[in-house]
């Protein structure tokens, strides 16, 4: 029953090949089956050929004349009228023109002005997180077990104008205490940028104090001496009192002290 | 007739006979009034044919037509580069509304029953039996009805063109065409 009604409801697109390929072949195998549908169909059929024998019909001569008239006299009309709507359509048509150029430049600067602003604010976040990203980067690879990992998450640093004191602090933390003697020297050079902070400052004296590599040694003790640190003056006697220290070595802090004093 | 008529006719015109009809409805919207002649060989048929399946009275149909082709022209301005079909039909159908409105306050009797009532050539032909019977039964459905038949049996308008002249959805346009057919059909074999 329920196919009957869908059936029959789309039974004139069914006459009139409107239907699917799918939807006309389930109708037909339907009308097969079902008498009841299949002379409704006949009746449909029937009825739709009698309303396409109904031919257009024609009207008089008159409707055309009348028409033709009609058109002649709104064109005699509509020439007296030309000029005068000319005009009136001229200066505001130009207006209109005006108008919609200033509404187009003007979309155009404030589109221009509001996507450098946007463009710029993408730019500096951009940057902020690739600065972030790379930090975190050189972080992770300072505690690198690989020596040269380490080397190069400390030569990372240099692409940064302004580091995290976290960054800092590590670095101070593998010049210290790292096991490789490169490493050590890397972070030392790295410092150099840092040196007027207190805390690589700090760093560097304690430094000098575990420091057994007499290379480093020397570039600690240049590098505090370029900044006339008073600090310095107290371990670098120490390192003259040491035994193992390398004579080279105390020949530079004996010319280095004569010249502080 | 053609002949006779292409002969009247500009040379402009004569050459513009390819175009759209809405290429040609643009042209006399910019006062190019002579291209309406081209749409009036296009539609008049029609349009006339529209109107006389609705009221069954060739001299009124006249007269519409005739008021629709004026309005065409008169408010050339306002067409918008839309389907020019659905366009004319649109303004067909607010003639033919008003001309219903003003028929149903002059009479008492509702305007259907008077068209079958003054139609005496429905009755006396008998050669277009068959015809003549569905022209009856299509006067019996209500004008609504009617006229859906008419748009996509007589003048074979697609629904999406007909959803767009009444308003409508197109699916809503073939149910409701639908409906209408089986009505009139049980009309048409109630009193064969």
């Amino acid at each position: 029953m329920m196919e009957c009604d869908k059936i029959q409801s789309s039974l004139v697109d069914y006459i009139d090949n409107n239907l699917s390929e799918n939807d006309a072949g389930k109708a037909a195998r339907h009308m097969k089956t079902c008498k009841n549908c299949e002379s409704v169909l006949k009746e449909m059929q029937e009825f739709l050929s009698v309303i396409a024998e109904d031919e257009m019909e024609q009207p008089s001569k008159n409707l055309r004349k009348s028409f033709e008239q009609m058109l002649a006299k709104e064109k005699q009309h509509s020439e007296s009228k030309v000029v005068k709507l000319d005009l009136k359509r001229n200066w505001k048509w130009y207006l209109q023109i005006a108008a919609s150029i200033l509404l187009l430049f003007g979309s155009f600067l404030f589109g221009r002005y509001q996507q450098t602003k946007k463009f710029d604010q993408q730019l500096v976040q951009l940057k902020n997180e690739n600065l972030a990203s790379k930090q975190t980067t050189s972080l992770a690879l300072m505690e690198n077990r690989s020596a040269s990992k380490r080397i190069k998450g400390i030569q990372y640093i240099e692409e940064f104008s302004d580091p995290d004191p976290e960054i800092v602090n590590a670095l101070v933390k593998r010049m210290q205490n790292d096991e490789n003697s490169n490493v050590r020297l890397n972070a030392v050079t790295s410092l150099q940028r840092f040196i007027t902070s207190d805390t690589v400052k700090d760093g560097l004296i304690k430094a000098l104090d575990i420091e057994k590599d007499p290379g480093i040694q020397i570039i600690i003790i240049q590098s505090l001496v370029k900044i006339q640190e008073r600090k310095l003056i107290k371990p670098m006697q120490r390192l003259l009192d040491k035994e193992d220290t390398q004579p080279f070595v105390k020949e530079e802090i004996k010319t280095i002290l004569s010249n502080i004093i | 007739m053609l002949v006779f008529k292409s002969r009247n006719e500009p040379k402009l015109s004569k050459s513009l006979k390819h175009l759209k009809d809405e290429e040609l409805m643009i042209l006399v919207s910019n006062g190019h009034l002579d291209n309406l002649t081209i749409l009036f060989d296009r539609y008049h048929l029609r349009i006339f044919n529209f109107f006389n399946k609705m009221i069954h009275n060739k001299d009124v149909s006249e007269d519409l037509t005739q008021d629709v082709f004026y309005k065409v022209m008169k408010y050339r301005t306002s067409y918008k580069n839309g389907n020019f079909t659905s366009w004319i039909y649109t303004v067909a159908r607010n003639i033919f509304s008003s001309y219903y409105q003003k028929q149903k306050k002059q009479s008492a009797s509702t305007l259907d029953e008077k068209f079958i009532k003054s139609d005496e050539k429905l009755d006396s032909d008998t050669n277009e039996d068959e015809i003549n019977h569905l022209q009856r039964a299509l006067l019996k459905l209500n004008h609504t009805d009617r006229e859906l038949i008419i748009m996509n049996r007589y003048q074979e308008i697609k629904y999406a063109e007909m959803a767009e002249i009444i308003g409508s959805s197109e699916g809503a346009i073939k149910v409701r065409v639908h409906r209408a057919l089986k009505k009139l059909k049980e009309i048409y074999f109630q009193n064969i």
